[in-house]
């Protein structure tokens, strides 16, 4: 390994940065200060690829205090004898779709989550794509998970009752010059074994597209591309684990492990210390500090922000699949994006790709939102910025190998890393969960040297609450006649009556916020962004979880939407009408109907 | 799915205008009812509990729900059915009858179809949200339109704030500014992008002035700070192009972001029946009678343009209903008399917004019919204009080719107020004979233009 130091140190000396690099197990470490991030990440690459299994940077950079992960706000504890033969730390789509493939063993399984839902970070910020295993390296992991999980996901999606559609992925060339990568481009497709590309020219494009940009010269169809609600399916995921025996905790976030000889006993969390048999990391952005926790960090993530922007869905219909205008020669670490028509009938513009310090960044910037409509808006001629509804950030955890760590830790034997999971994380899931899984149980039956025996009750189909928009009328009619709750609408926007909303509320991995119910059940998605749903949602939480208004929060920790009673009672129209509400005074006269108001 | 009744007219939404345009309907003979998505009538004037509402309808200072509930006191006393709780899914046209289906859900009835002779979208606006006037920065709880506020303090009662800064001098975050003091809260102040409050002088002066509330024209929030719920704003000065003025900066603590910026009119619904729409007011193009490109179809109220005063809002609904009831005579006549026979073609002109009018409605003229809003003066319409610049002593001028229709002159002119005008069409009429179908494309226009005699002048801070 000495030749690979050597290599290291000579690559940081050309770039002129004066940082010490040293072998640490299979990795190379860096340590020293450096000016500024922009250093850091030079650091991180020029020694990544130079014989060693990853780069752990440990560089301090200037101005820059190392990022905590959030934590959740005080917790009942949990009983001191807890134990579980497997415990999932990270409540993404990686560890939710562990969690369930665990379920297929008879094994007691848990799924940690630090935040008060599944998919709050990483797997609710995405493109929510399933890629076809084109831009991946061939070779690499993410190849291989890529290429397995976009074989699988069809299977998957039925099984837990997501919606799932391949509208395909169109590559548009912007110069007639590009054309000059075909040769290139094939030989990837054969490489990396994608199925049923076609080449389109500039006719054809038009003909499939018509409001494509006029600037086009043809491009490449990729047909294996598919659109899924990332986060519907992490909870899918996860209700169907749990629907199989597995326990989600929530609001529980793992601080430390307790370990005897190379083995972890217990982990150690807000809410007290839980046994385990085996652990498996899928932390995603803090997977590194989880395996840290075992003093098993051998790699180092980066936190690399991508941002996005929704369009409303009135403009949804003016294509059809997804547009890409990918640059081909650059190497950029992002897969391009583009304009990509979302599950539920908008469309999708971005992501960027810029390295940030801190990994639970998730604030925008106009900048970041010009860049975003300066590349993609303009593939689609019928798009204006006036059409936008919304946008947000999301945060890849990525290694400077840019690749996915999948693997059982070579000291530590009972934990498994599912690390690194960045683009396309969402896209490989089923097929990282089944690896995983595998090992885990491997792993589980050396430490507890007994046989591990398959679940024989398991059932992959998740018990899905009714999908109204896939119904037809006559369906849904007869859906209401039985449950009226369905025929209330509650998100005007998106047409959400109060029985979807209520279907998260009583799931399986109940919503504890209105953040969860607006992804899950969309109501808040639209155009309006919930101006006139809010209050109305906050009547229904607060009614079936039996807490006050002013309990209710956004997302996590203190984020309250209504802070405290006014003075007065309100004057309640709403359940009075408008008669009654008519004797209220004008507030200028600052007198009011002294009136109990009602919560309900 | 089978038709489960039919009307002459529907109306949707019970607020103001379509209660008053089902009450015009009714008044005019037609079978009607309004569908209303929500429990009660009064669309968003049931959360409105501040007064300055029917000052021209009614000549007294009401609150919103008193003015809501007179109307609906006479939507009641007609015995108009307001099918409440319900929920329009879509709408179609039947091409050979001219009939519209109304795809509606609700949970006593699930999924039904109403039949109708003529519709009036009555559908109300929403409000600008913080994504659409590109907010950034963190997403914390406490970024909410003053709407959402609004019903949350007034009908909930609870205070989402305890100390906020107020984005856009809109009426409603003006109105909201003043609540919320009396309500206890502290509004660290009022930030409005433009040179120019946009909400009326009265509200400036009741709810800012009055209470020491500071307006800050001419500045903006740059960006958001807070992880769980909003901590503080930053707030910076902008230049003449709306450009941010670096070294303006200050960061204000704050635990809310309030914004009125705007509302946009809500015509999701009748879009896809293809209605031609205006981009200045984000509504359908109506003709005086408040029928859109559509026979059949009229709109009114804030879903055709966004109105400052409620009874501007009555009135375009009545005069929606009594041409949606007259249009469905006519049609129900014409039926019994010929299955194939519609109605006579409209006789439409262009009306062109020119010089500094921002845009006026109704957009177009209908020579062949007009249905006219009060019984009094039938040959008169109603025009409703915005100025694009605020402007002292401006010159309104309404012409057909080279007939100088209308001439009048204004003090002051301010995009925030809204002007109304009549026209007598009885001079049109004889203006646009016959021939004037025949007319090149180009003549064929009723200009209405606005010229300032001094543009600008003194600047807003006369306001307080
Ligand atoms: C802008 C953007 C666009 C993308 N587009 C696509 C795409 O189109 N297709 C695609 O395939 N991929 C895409 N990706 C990548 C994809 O989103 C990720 O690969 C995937 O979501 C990763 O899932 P995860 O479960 O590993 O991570 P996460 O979803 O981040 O889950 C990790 C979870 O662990 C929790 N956690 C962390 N530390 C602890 C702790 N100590 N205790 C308890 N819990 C903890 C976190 O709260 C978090 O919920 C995109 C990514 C971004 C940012
Ligand atoms: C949040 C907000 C606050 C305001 N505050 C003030 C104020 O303080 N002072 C002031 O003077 N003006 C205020 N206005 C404006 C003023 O109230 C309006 O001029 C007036 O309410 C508009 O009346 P409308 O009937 O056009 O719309 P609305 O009052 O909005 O009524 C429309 C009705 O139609 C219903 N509807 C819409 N679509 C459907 C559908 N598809 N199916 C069934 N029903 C449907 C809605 O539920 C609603 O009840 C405010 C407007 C808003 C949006």
């Amino acid at each position: 390994m000495a030749e690979g130091l050597a290599a290291v140190r000579s690559a940081l000396m050309r770039k002129n940065l004066n940082v010490d690099a040293n072998e640490w197990r299979n990795s190379v470490a860096l340590t020293g200060h450096v000016s500024s991030w922009e250093q850091y990440m030079e650091a991180g690459y020029a020694a990544a690829g130079k014989g060693y299994e990853a780069v752990v940077n440990d560089l301090t950079v200037e101005g820059v205090v190392p990022f905590k992960p959030s934590m959740p706000e005080p917790q009942n504890p949990i009983d001191p004898d807890t134990y579980f033969d497997a415990v999932v730390i990270g409540g993404g789509v990686i560890g939710s779709a562990i969690a369930r493939e665990l379920t297929r063993w008879d094994i007691t399984v848990a799924l940690l989550e630090k935040e008060n839902d599944l998919a709050m970070q990483t797997s609710s910020r995405n493109d929510g794509m399933v890629h076809p295993p084109f831009a991946v390296t061939p070779g690499s992991k993410k190849a291989h998970y890529n290429q397995r999980g976009n074989k699988m996901f069809a299977q998957t999606a039925r099984e837990l009752g997501v919606s799932l559609e391949w509208p395909g992925m169109l590559m548009l060339f912007s110069n007639p010059w590009q054309r000059a990568f075909l040769p290139a481009i094939w030989q990837r497709i054969k490489q990396n074994e994608v199925c049923g590309v076609e080449f389109w020219n500039r006719q054809r494009v038009f003909k499939m597209e018509p409001n494509i940009t006029a600037d086009q010269h043809g491009g490449v169809f990729l047909p294996d591309s598919g659109i899924v609600s990332p986060y519907q399916l992490t909870v899918a995921f996860g209700e169907n684990a749990v629907q199989n025996g597995a326990t989600v905790l929530l609001n529980t976030v793992v601080t430390g492990f307790q370990m005897e000889h190379n083995r972890i006993t217990h982990v150690c969390t807000n809410r007290g210390l839980i046994q385990a048999g085996v652990v498996i990391n899928a932390a995603g952005v803090w997977s590194d500090v989880v395996a840290g926790y075992a003093n098993d960090r051998f790699f180092t993530i980066h936190g690399r922000k991508g941002t996005a922007a929704i369009l409303d869905r009135k403009v949804g219909h003016t294509q059809r699949t997804i547009l890409s205008q990918p640059r081909f020669a650059s190497h950029s670490h992002t897969k391009g994006g583009g304009l990509v028509p979302t599950i539920d009938g908008n469309l999708l513009l971005g992501p960027t790709a810029v390295e940030v310090p801190e990994r639970e960044d998730y604030s925008t910037n106009a900048s970041a939102l010009e860049f975003v409509f300066d590349h993609h808006l303009k593939l689609n001629k019928s798009l204006k910025r006036s059409d936008i509804i919304t946008y947000f950030s999301g945060v890849r955890a990525c290694t400077f190998e840019e690749d996915f760590v999948i693997k059982t830790s070579d000291y530590v034997a009972n934990l498994v890393h599912a690390a690194g999971i960045q683009s396309p994380g969402l896209a490989s899931s089923p097929a990282i969960a089944q690896d995983v899984a595998l090992l885990a149980v491997k792993a589980l039956a050396a430490v507890a040297g007994r046989a591990i025996q398959p679940n024989a009750a398991f059932d992959p189909c998740r018990k899905a609450p009714p999908d109204l928009r896939g119904m037809s009328l006559e369906e849904r009619a007869a859906l209401i006649r039985r449950n009226p709750s369905y025929g209330r609408i509650i998100c005007r926007c998106e047409c959400i009556s109060e029985g979807e909303i209520l279907n998260t509320i009583h799931s399986l991995v109940p919503v504890q916020s209105l953040d969860g119910i607006k992804r899950r059940a969309r109501a808040g998605m639209g155009r309006c962004q919930g101006g006139f749903c809010t209050p109305l949602l906050l009547e229904i939480m607060a009614r079936e979880q039996q807490i006050n208004i002013a309990e209710i929060c956004k997302s996590g920790g203190h984020s309250e939407i209504a802070l405290q009673p006014t003075k007065n009672a309100a004057v309640d129209c709403a359940s009075e009408g408008a008669g009654s509400a008519a004797l209220a005074l004008s507030a200028a006269n600052n007198s009011r109907r002294q009136e109990d108001y009602n919560a309900g | 799915m089978p038709v489960k009744k039919q009307w002459d007219v529907v109306v949707i939404g019970a607020g103001p205008a379509g209660l008053a345009a089902a009450i015009a309907a009714c008044d005019s003979g037609a079978d009607v009812c309004i569908i209303e998505r929500e429990k009660k009538p009064g669309g968003v004037l049931k959360q409105c509990i501040h007064d300055g509402f029917g000052l021209i309808r009614f000549g007294e200072r009401l609150s919103g729900p008193e003015y809501a509930y007179r109307y609906h006191q006479m939507v009641s006393e007609r015995g108009i059915p307001v099918i409440s709780e319900t929920y329009l899914l879509g709408i179609t046209k039947n091409q050979t009858d001219g009939k519209f289906l109304l795809q509606m859900q609700n949970s006593a009835d699930s999924i039904f179809i109403l039949e109708a002779r003529a519709v009036v979208a009555a559908t109300g606006c929403r409000e600008r949200t913080a994504r659409q006037v590109f907010i950034h920065g963190d997403r914390p709880a406490g970024i909410l339109t003053a709407g959402t506020a609004q019903y949350i303090v007034n009908i909930q009662g609870f205070l989402p704030t305890r100390r906020c800064v107020i984005l856009g001098s809109g009426d409603i975050g003006l109105i909201m500014a003043r609540r919320l003091t009396l309500e206890g809260a502290e509004v660290e102040g009022v930030y409005e992008i433009k040179p120019e409050p946009s909400g009326l002088t009265r509200n400036i002066q009741q709810c800012l002035t009055d209470f020491e509330i500071p307006l800050h024209l001419s500045a903006t929030v740059l960006a958001v700070h807070g992880k769980r719920r909003v901590e503080s704003v930053v707030i910076g000065k902008v230049d003449q192009s709306g450009q941010p003025i670096t070294g303006t900066e200050r960061t204000v603590p704050c635990d809310a972001l309030i914004l009125s910026v705007g509302l946009i009119p809500e015509n999701e619904i009748i879009e896809p029946l293809g209605v031609e729409m205006d981009r200045k007011t984000g509504g359908p193009i109506v003709d005086q009678n408040m029928m859109t490109s559509l026979d059949g179809l009229f709109a009114c109220g804030n879903a055709v343009h966004v109105n400052d005063l409620v009874d501007y809002v009555s009135e375009s609904g009545q005069t929606a209903g009594k041409a949606a009831a007259a249009y469905a005579n006519v049609q129900q006549q014409r039926g019994l008399l010929s299955e194939r026979r519609t109605v006579s073609a409209r006789r439409l002109i262009n009306i062109q917004a020119a010089g500094n009018m921002h845009y006026i409605v109704p957009q177009r003229l209908d020579l062949a019919h007009h249905v006219g809003a009060d019984d009094g003066a039938d040959n008169c319409a109603a025009f409703y204009f915005r100025s694009r610049v605020r402007a002292n002593s401006a010159l309104l001028r309404i012409s057909a080719g080279k007939t100088l229709l209308e001439e009048r002159r204004y003090a002051v002119v301010r995009p925030p107020e809204m002007e109304r005008i009549t026209l007598n069409l009885a001079d049109l009429n004889h203006i646009c004979s016959p021939d004037w179908n025949d007319l090149p494309g180009q003549s064929r226009l009723i200009k209405a233009e606005l010229v300032s005699v001094s543009e600008g002048g003194d600047s807003a801070n006369d306001n307080g």
